[in-house]
């Protein structure tokens, strides 16, 4: 059968979404891109390269790759600050797309960056009238998100759902102080500082962390939130930071508190035994973080040899938040008429089909379909493209 | 690599017969889909069946998983396109993707056949580890496949009722979320048998694969008792009894289960060890058949056209293996196409006059791209990936790689060493795959940067000869950087090891003529670190500026 015809969307522009586009893009299928942010990449193309002396295999530069692989494909079209309304699945797919709600939370400035070099475009305007107060400080080439998005009717063969996930709110923690105490930062904080200065500086003083605690399973496997799943990625996020961290700055004192440590990547024995000798793990889930001077934290947790309660005091406390359905998963639900499961991820058709749905036509990929880390996002999106190549008779 | 446009393009006729190694489930979903695509297979199996690899204890709770076995076998015995051969094994295979002649033995008989594409599917074994834990073998003692073959049929569940059942888990291994999962369902099963008690004693919880922590909580719901242990507990007379220190409520607690489980370590088939020298693809951690470099994630060798699945490249459980499959079918068709392929004439081209097939090229090249004939060397185009390793180690320079040959790079390193201003005069040797990356993301985002720098883009680090960086001093540079991708992070596997052997070579001549060896410094760098990049070469400048300028200009 031609391919000359085939058009496939792709809702979503993470790590997921664009590994599915690209790999249909190989077999010359045009591929529609909706993202509803204004920067292709998702909360993946925010990681730091963990590496210490070797490469620690968590695959943050290859999302940065497959970004470029993206931008460069003339067959695929990307639709920034777009999001879809509606859709009518009868033969071809008629989606109805719109300019996204989507505003950043936190900006306080007027332009915000994407994370990649490749992000197109690069700056955007959220506040004109910030921008307007001090025009030379707009970067060149910026575009204002009003003028972003688009509107209007796309016909599709079929879709492949990569709107990805939502990191855990770790406000709902309270107990916690995220955003109360400077120097509790999530995973994901941690991340963003190490990508922006190389190194891990105290978000209160900008000084080196001598002293930092990891808490493992913030929001995973927590019966009292009702999360009843592993993240599978925090482990390896943390171990991983944790150890470039330690390379960095060898007299850092970092402790893990933790559940059940969960495996890192192919070489984990060698990379756990390694671990434990640079770090401190402590099989105890802290409850209580109180503010110190110097906003140090001080935490109070059970010690396992003697039942004996503890308090110590941290430099920095790191939050291993884990990985949430996204905030608009019931929405698509809705729209798209693909049912979530008991966790709130879509369902896929089953266990061994997980990209397929019950609806033809609609496809999953990545962590839309629960968590998964980067190589297990891009594997599940080459497996979606696959059953959507099979779907569409491409030869 | 996507990064280089070539225009001189030439169209070739290659081979696209698909050989698929592994009669387990994963091999039959190769084939299947394979054979699917169009593609004619060679299914390869050792021994007398089919799907005989994996024995019940994979299937026990996922009935889809047997049921797609019996479908899948049916489906691929009925296709035409599929040829199956059991008792059999791979002997050689010489080549390069696209043209691949492999040799198959079975019985006496040996069978050639040309492929276009090579899928390695071999599942895991299992070993218990009774000896770990102290114990033997025995009627109350079992490994976690024979009680997952107890719970698969009715008279074995009936020999289980009323007992009390203890298992160990992560507590002689490290275990995975697989060991979890069979351990799971197994407690699961149990707990529908009247009157049979669970106890598990484990280390780690190796919750980290879907379903799993619910399946955790199911069965504590039931009435499994959990015991996380940091150390194995102490077992006498061969699994009588069971004891440790609870910690936190400060007594010894002491079962005597009826029937103990060990639990079993997964590990790689025997037969890949053979598979990797006879296809020349890297090993990696514990024996699996794939390098630990992010870069060849999902399915894909240090080979072009070498696809591996499942259990072959890591412990695997089928959703996990079928997610490779699909990956491996959307590579195959890409790679093998419609049997014609357009390929660029000057990827990698080798001078006839100069070559005198030393074959240092055929022994260097990560990718097991080149071959020769009578005349010269021969590099494919297709299983080239125009790193340039060979082309640097050529000791008769008769290898230039396109958009990357010696004269351009000469040329660029002699215009590349100017003076900003009195300020070190910096140049970076720069991996396209990372520090290039790197480098221009640290100024699109106004990231500090040395003002006399500039960056020389590579195919690969491996691509830096000797002579660049020692033409890059005469031509007056003060300070260089050759900038790879991290260890385990190169996409030609050790192009960035090469490159340090180059440096650690220039070290040496720069020690002969009084040169400071921290003019030249050799580094790891990210595509995705720009601000790694600038600090590193920022210290640089520092570093030449302490040094003050370079005595050779």
């Amino acid at each position: 059968m031609s391919t000359k015809n085939k058009k496939v969307m792709v809702v979503g522009g993470g790590i997921a979404g664009l590994t599915a586009a690209w790999e249909l893009s190989r077999f010359n299928i045009d591929v529609e891109l909706i993202e509803k942010t204004p920067f292709l990449g998702g909360y993946a193309i925010q990681y730091c390269c963990k590496a210490t002396d070797e490469c620690r295999q968590c695959g943050a530069c290859t999302v940065e790759a497959m970004l470029k692989n993206v931008v460069d494909e003339p067959k695929i079209k990307v639709h920034l600050s777009t999001e879809v309304e509606k859709i009518n699945n009868s033969g071809r797919i008629s989606v109805d797309l719109k300019k996204s709600s989507y505003r950043p939370d936190s900006a306080t400035e007027g332009v915000i960056r994407g994370y990649s070099k490749n992000n197109s475009p690069l700056h955007v305007i959220v506040d004109k009238e910030k921008c307007e107060e001090n025009p030379d400080a707009v970067p060149e080439g910026a575009v204002e998100l009003d003028t972003m998005g688009f509107s209007g009717k796309l016909d599709v063969d079929a879709v492949i759902l990569a709107s990805g996930f939502q990191p855990f709110d770790a406000e709902q923690k309270g107990t916690y102080g995220y955003k109360k105490f400077p120097n509790v930062v999530t995973g994901m904080d941690l991340e963003r500082i190490i990508r922006e200065n190389a190194t891990v500086v105290r978000p209160s003083d900008g000084k080196t962390a001598q002293k930092i605690a990891f808490i493992q399973c913030v929001g995973s496997r927590d019966e009292s939130l009702g999360n009843l799943w592993c993240s599978q990625v925090c482990c390896p996020y943390a171990l991983r930071m944790a150890e470039t961290i330690k390379h960095k700055n060898a007299d850092a004192e970092i402790s893990v508190f933790y559940m059940d440590i969960q495996n890192v990547g192919k070489d984990y024995a060698g990379f756990y035994e390694k671990c434990k000798t640079d770090f401190r793990f402590v099989r105890n889930i802290p409850v209580d973080v109180f503010p110190m001077e110097n906003d140090s934290l001080s935490m109070r947790y059970m010690n396992e040899e003697d039942g004996l309660c503890i308090n110590e005091e941290f430099d920095l406390l790191v939050l291993s938040v884990g990985i949430t359905p996204g905030p608009d998963n019931s929405d698509l639900s809705g729209i798209f008429d693909v049912g979530l499961n008991e966790d709130g991820f879509f369902a896929g058709m089953d266990k061994l089909n997980s990209t397929s749905t019950l609806k033809g036509g609609i496809f999953l990929a990545g962590t839309v379909a629960g968590p998964k880390d980067i190589a297990a996002s891009m594997a599940h999106a080459g497996q979606a493209a696959s059953e959507v190549i099979k779907h569409l008779g491409v030869s | 690599m996507t990064d280089m446009k070539h225009t001189d393009m030439e169209e070739i006729n290659i081979a696209t017969d698909v050989l698929v190694l592994g009669g387990g489930l994963t091999g039959i979903k190769a084939a299947s889909e394979i054979a699917g695509s169009g593609y004619k297979v060679i299914l390869v199996e050792k021994d007398a069946e089919l799907g005989s690899q994996k024995g019940p204890e994979s299937l026990v709770g996922l009935k889809e998983e047997l049921e797609a076995l019996q479908d899948l076998e049916s489906k691929i015995t009925a296709d035409s396109n599929v040829e199956i051969l059991t008792q059999a094994s791979l002997v050689s295979a010489a080549g390069v993707t696209g043209d691949f002649t492999v040799r198959l033995s079975k019985g006496k008989e040996v069978i050639e056949h040309k492929v276009g594409a090579i899928v390695v599917a071999t599942d895991f074994a299992t070993a218990a580890l009774h000896e770990n834990y102290g114990l033997s073998p025995a009627d109350n003692v079992l490994a976690q496949s024979q009680m997952a073959e107890l719970l698969a049929s009715e008279a074995g569940k009936g020999k289980l009722a009323n007992k009390t059942v203890a298992f160990l888990v992560g507590l002689a291994q490290d275990g995975n979320p697989l060991v979890m999962e069979r351990v799971l369902k197994s407690v699961l099963a149990l707990q529908e048998i009247d009157g049979c008690v669970a106890y598990i004693y484990a280390g780690d919880l190796k919750v980290a694969s879907d379903g799993l922590e619910r399946m955790y909580m199911e069965s504590r719901e039931k009435g499994a008792v959990y015991f996380k242990l940091t150390e194995k507990p102490e077992i006498v007379e061969n699994g009588k009894t069971i004891s440790f220190f609870d910690s936190v409520a400060r007594r010894n607690i002491e079962i005597s289960p009826d029937v103990i489980v060990v639990e079993e370590e997964l590990r790689a088939d025997d037969l890949n060890e053979e598979i990797a020298e006879i296809l020349r693809i890297n090993v990696g951690p514990s024996g699996f058949l794939q390098s630990d470099n992010a870069h060849f994630f999902p399915v894909r060798s240090n080979r072009e056209g070498i696809f591996v699945a499942g259990s072959t490249r890591e412990i695997s459980g089928l959703p996990s293996a079928w997610t490779d499959v699909e990956n491996i079918a959307v590579e195959v068709k890409d790679l093998l196409g419609d049997g014609k392929k357009s390929v660029a004439k000057n990827k990698a081209v080798v001078n006839e006059d100069k070559c005198v097939i030393c074959l240092t090229c055929y022994r260097c090249c990560p990718h097991g791209a080149i071959y020769w004939g009578d005349k010269k060397a021969i590099i494919s185009p297709v299983a080239c990936q125009g790193c340039g390793i060979c082309a640097s180690e050529c000791p008769m320079d008769a290898i230039q790689i396109g958009g990357f040959n010696d004269e351009e790079i000469t040329e660029k390193v002699k215009s590349g060493v100017v003076s900003g201003n009195g300020t070190p005069r910096l140049l970076a040797f720069c991996c396209q795959n990372s520090a290039f990356e790197a480098g221009e993301m640290a100024d699109m985002f106004n990231m500090q940067l040395p003002e006399g720098l500039r960056m020389i883009k590579v195919p690969c680090a491996g691509k830096i000869d000797l002579d660049y960086i020692l033409n890059a001093f005469v031509s007056g540079a003060d300070g260089i950087l050759v900038m790879a991708c991290y260890p385990g992070n190169c996409k030609s596997e050790n192009g960035n090891t090469f490159a340090q052997w180059r440096v650690n070579d220039a070290y040496r001549m720069m020690e002969e003529v009084g040169l400071e060896k921290d003019r030249l410094c050799f580094v790891g760098t990210a595509s995705n670190m720009g601000s790694g990049f600038s600090s590193i070469v920022v210290d640089m400048e520092k570093r030449i500026n302490e040094l003050g300028l370079s005595p050779l200009k």
